[in-house]
């Protein structure tokens, strides 16, 4: 995980693999993935349950690609843990903010 | 056991099959306007009582601003609104009401047939807009927040109504006698209740949402919101209000400074939102969004100029450029930037949903051709120049040029949403 990207978790090594699925899923508005604009806040594990549980939310709470981005974020996390089950929470507290976005991120905004 | 993997939490959106179809008419409808303007260029020199005039007056209201509104606001509802949208059958319903009225209304001003043909016509856009308000105010009661969009949207689809209805009785007043006076003497009132109550109104109510969003802005001041929904709606209050009670014309500075604050306000709004936005490259649609808020001050200008430099004599001609600016100004630019805002979103959504993370897909932008957009908004800013040119010096070739340059636009708009409709998935 980089530095700049803040994700709460209970397992590092899994969640380096479900943020390297995640990496893969852009909002298609911005352009940029969904770790790098900082939608993902929280992936965690439980082992004996094979169950993922992932709490992200999106740029605005009325995004119309919300839909879509919520699937292919299921959609990773399915393929990185093949057999697991994928619990997604949408959250909006806290809401989104620039702050968010890392270092990366904000360079590929022109920021 | 197969696990189950879900999402909690996520906004519903329209069916895309209510949506489209929309889009496609209010196209086709920008086309038809546009070929109708080249062919009657120089009726602008004329009273705007004119059939051909009204023709492409309500062509330009109801066939490509309401249409294509109607469409959009179906798929943005549940953004507006934070609810979903209350009936798909009624929105279904609209559509079919509205699409048959809308081209009978505009044979029968163009031939100026004033009995069945206005009447039935007339009666067929009141059945789809009263489905829509229908649909609209049931979604928002039925949603869990009211706030100013709401408002906005509500309000503007009640004034809509008040228009068409309006619309419905100045038809009959035509055979009938239903007023103490000519239809003709009514028309002012008729348009701005359109204008002010329903364009300006959602246009704003859906514009303060969209475009800080697409901006990827977290500007947002809902006290202003409130001050604009206020000022517009006083101000056309007291428009009807000045002339049911028939006063002097320099009563007419009230609602005129009311609009104007607002507009004004409203402008800053955007450029507070422009301001802080995050992403600093800002795409051609959102620019021709930019330059549609910038163009609502202009029908104003023409409102001072009539009211301050012009003879009464000289206010209808006049009248012809305030209509221009209104129709194929502000609305047309904000629809044309909207339009590829949203709909690539669409049809993205509709082809590429059910592939997700089969693959890399294109982005929403991929989906048309960004060359004739932009091919269009130049040639869309030409004519709109060129052809305000032509209505100030009275010059039927500037007329005729810049309806041509409007025409070319129109064709550029209708391929790409040719393109963005017939896009077919890439073999992932």
């Amino acid at each position: 995980m980089n530095d700049d990207i803040h994700v709460v978790t209970n397992d590092l090594e899994k969640c380096d693999i479900a943020l390297e699925g995640l990496y893969e899923v852009d909002d298609p508005e911005v352009g940029l993935n969904i770790v790098d604009l900082g939608l993902i806040y929280k992936i965690e594990f439980e082992e004996e349950k094979k169950r993922v549980f992932c709490e992200m939310t999106l740029t605005t709470q009325f995004c119309p690609m919300g839909d879509s981005i919520t699937s292919n974020a299921i959609q990773a996390l399915t393929d990185a843990f093949p057999g697991w089950e994928v619990d997604l929470n949408l959250t909006f507290e806290p809401a989104w903010d620039f702050s968010k976005i890392s270092q990366g991120g904000r360079e590929f905004l022109g920021r | 056991m197969i696990p189950i993997s879900g999402v909690s939490n996520l906004q519903q959106t329209t069916s895309y099959k209510i949506v489209l179809p929309f889009y496609v008419y209010a196209a086709v409808f920008y086309l038809i306007s546009t070929a109708l303007l080249l062919l009657n260029a120089d009726v602008v020199q004329q009273h705007y009582f004119h059939p051909h005039t009204l023709a492409i007056v309500h062509a330009m209201a109801l066939g490509w601003g309401t249409m294509m509104i109607f469409g959009a606001s179906y798929q943005l509802l549940p953004v507006l609104i934070e609810g979903k949208l209350d009936s798909n059958l009624l929105g279904y319903l609209s559509f079919g009401f509205a699409s048959i009225g809308i081209p009978i209304l505009i044979v029968g001003f163009y031939l100026f047939h004033t009995g069945w043909v206005l009447q039935t016509g007339a009666i067929l856009v009141n059945i789809g807009v009263v489905l829509y308000l229908v649909n609209v105010l049931s979604s928002i009661y039925e949603s869990e927040k009211h706030d100013i969009h709401a408002w906005f949207i509500g309000a503007a689809t009640i004034w809509l109504f008040s228009t068409t209805f309006f619309g419905l009785l100045l038809v009959f007043n035509f055979s009938e006698s239903l007023f103490p006076d000519n239809s003709v003497a009514y028309l002012t009132l008729h348009a701005h209740l359109g204008i002010i109550g329903w364009f300006l109104l959602l246009i704003m109510g859906v514009g303060s949402r969209l475009i800080p969003m697409f901006l990827i802005s977290k500007y947002t001041n809902n006290k202003i919101l409130w001050i604009i929904f206020i000022l517009i709606n006083s101000s056309l209050i007291s428009f009807i209000v000045l002339f049911l009670l028939n006063t002097d014309s320099t009563f007419y500075y009230i609602p005129l400074f009311l609009a104007i604050l607002g507009i004004v306000l409203f402008v800053n709004f955007i450029r507070n939102a422009h301001k802080v936005r995050i992403r600093k490259n800002v795409d051609e649609q959102m620019k021709m969004s930019i330059i549609s808020v910038i163009q609502m001050l202009l029908p104003l200008l023409t409102l001072l100029i009539i009211l301050f430099i012009l003879p009464s004599n000289q206010h209808i001609k006049i009248a012809s450029l305030y209509g221009f600016c209104i129709f194929f100004g502000w609305i047309t630019a904000i629809i044309f930037g909207m339009t590829f805002k949203t709909l690539p979103f669409i049809v993205w959504n509709k082809v590429y949903h059910k592939k997700a993370h089969a693959g890399k897909t294109p982005v929403p932008k991929e989906l048309f051709n960004e060359q004739v957009f932009h091919l269009m908004f130049i040639s869309y800013l030409i004519g709109f120049v060129i052809f305000i040119v032509g209505i100030l010096i009275l010059n039927t070739i500037a007329l005729r040029v810049g309806a041509a340059m409007l025409l070319i636009s129109a064709l550029l708009y209708v391929y790409n949403i040719g393109i963005v409709l017939l896009h077919q998935p890439k073999k992932i």
